[in-house]
């Protein structure tokens, strides 16, 4: 049994999501490789060899692998795994974009989402947003697996001692380009990785009004998110949505401003180890998931909130 | 995957299409933001949410519809192994959690944070 992890990066910075994918992998195997395809990405492959768990590190630097664009890095990635029996990823849009590709170019059916690994070729993942966990099997000879950040710690990123292996790139199959990127920047932690999530959702009735919950976030070091219907309202960036379609997160602490809670965005959060909520209407759902509830105005309240912190 | 077995290129997650001759241009939503890449055609777009608006049936077209002939193909016609290598083995309800309490004021809900669930 081996196993193989693909890296998330940006040729600087591996993507923590990351480590959440090795100790999935730990579960499946002691014999546990990484796979990074970047551009001068040698920043990123001395931190994947510090990734405890890890036994080598097979990497391929060559301009067209920069962006991770699915159809060269997925071809490559074709070219590697004959010897692995496993192929892992932390479910990201990034990796949602290449594993389906590989699946296809090794004809094997993809899963997605697993959130707990039971052998080696039974998984549970949760399907209809959430709400019922489905144990699956699959009889595929090789696995293309993502995994649910949340369902699994992140592995340590240091103390490991990984081989780097490098790997021949492949010709650039010129289907696709990179034209362009637009980056949110944020000094505030990823919605992902923080330890407390404060998001405002459509009764914060403007864009502007989510700076109420700027000097919480700051205070608490958090992050902020967002739900759909803030979204949609254009209040705030895609980037920022948690729920089904948006970003899945798991801190110790959400807090919920003017969410109701739609399944769609409990789907996104209700596996946090606390929730509180503040709304003005007591019998929003989202009171039936959050640990503390408090009914009231939140123009009122978030002032008085990060006073009393 | 089907652009995998057609070896053609991808674009999934996409909020914004523009055509430029042969070529595209697609917008796609990302974790950290947008990104746009530009793809040979044929290519494989999928949608995301925002888009577009969807467009609805109007009654006359379906009426239309109702009488345009259906050809049905079969599996074995289009000679693939069509075999489910997931097997669906069980189906369970995830841990419920509970409703909490409501606290009367935002002191009380600072007090319940720092000193019951401590995590602020």
């Amino acid at each position: 049994m081996s196993v193989l992890i693909i890296a998330e990066h940006d040729n600087k910075e591996l993507n923590q999501l990351t480590l959440n994918a090795v100790t999935a992998a730990r579960e499946l195997s002691d014999d546990i490789s990484m796979f990074v395809a970047g551009s001068e990405c040698h920043d990123v492959v001395s931190q994947c060899c510090k990734i405890e768990g890890l036994s080598t590190v097979l990497v391929c630097d060559s301009p067209h692998y920069d962006n991770a664009m699915a159809e060269n890095t997925a071809n490559l990635l074709a070219s590697v795994v004959e010897e692995f029996d496993h192929i892992l990823a932390t479910s990201t849009t990034s990796s949602k974009n290449i594993m389906p590709r590989l699946a296809a170019h090794i004809d094997v059916q993809a899963i997605s989402d697993v959130s707990t690994i039971i052998d080696e070729s039974t998984f549970k993942r949760p399907i209809y947003a959430g709400n019922v966990i489905a144990t699956i099997k699959s009889s595929d000879v090789k696995k293309v697996i993502t995994i649910r950040s949340t369902a699994f710690d992140a592995a340590k990123n240091e103390g490991g001692s990984a081989e780097v292996v490098n790997i021949d790139a492949l010709s650039d199959l010129g289907l696709a380009s990179f034209v362009s990127e637009e980056v949110a920047k944020s000094d505030r932690p990823e919605l992902t990785a923080a330890g407390i999530v404060i998001s405002g959702g459509r009764g914060m009735g403007s864009g502007e009004n989510f700076t109420l919950l700027d000097g919480i976030a700051d205070k608490l070091g958090a992050a902020i998110g967002a739900s759909r219907a803030a979204v949609d309202a254009g209040f705030v960036p895609n980037d920022m949505q948690v729920g089904q379609t948006g970003k899945i997160v798991a801190p110790d602490l959400y807090i919920a401003v003017g969410i109701s809670g739609a399944i769609q965005h409990l789907a996104g959060m209700k596996d946090s180890k606390v929730i509180a909520a503040i709304n003005k209407d007591d019998e929003a759902p989202i009171f039936s998931v959050a640990d503390y509830g408090l009914v009231g105005d939140l123009f009122k309240q978030l002032p008085e909130f990060e006073q009393a912190l | 995957m089907l652009a995998a077995l057609m070896g053609i290129g991808q674009a999934t997650f996409a909020s914004e299409i523009i055509f430029d001759e042969k070529d595209l241009k697609v917008t796609r939503e990302v974790d950290g933001g947008l990104q746009t890449l530009g793809l040979k055609t044929p290519a494989v777009v999928t949608a995301d949410l925002r888009l577009n608006e969807p467009r609805y049936a109007s009654l006359p077209n379906i009426m239309k519809a109702k009488k345009k002939p259906i050809d049905i193909i079969s599996i074995a016609d289009l000679g693939v192994d069509a075999e489910n290598r997931v097997q669906l083995i069980g189906v369970e309800l995830p841990p419920e959690r509970k409703a909490g309490i409501k606290v009367d004021d935002v002191a009380q809900l600072v007090d319940k944070l720092k000193n019951e669930a401590k995590v602020i």
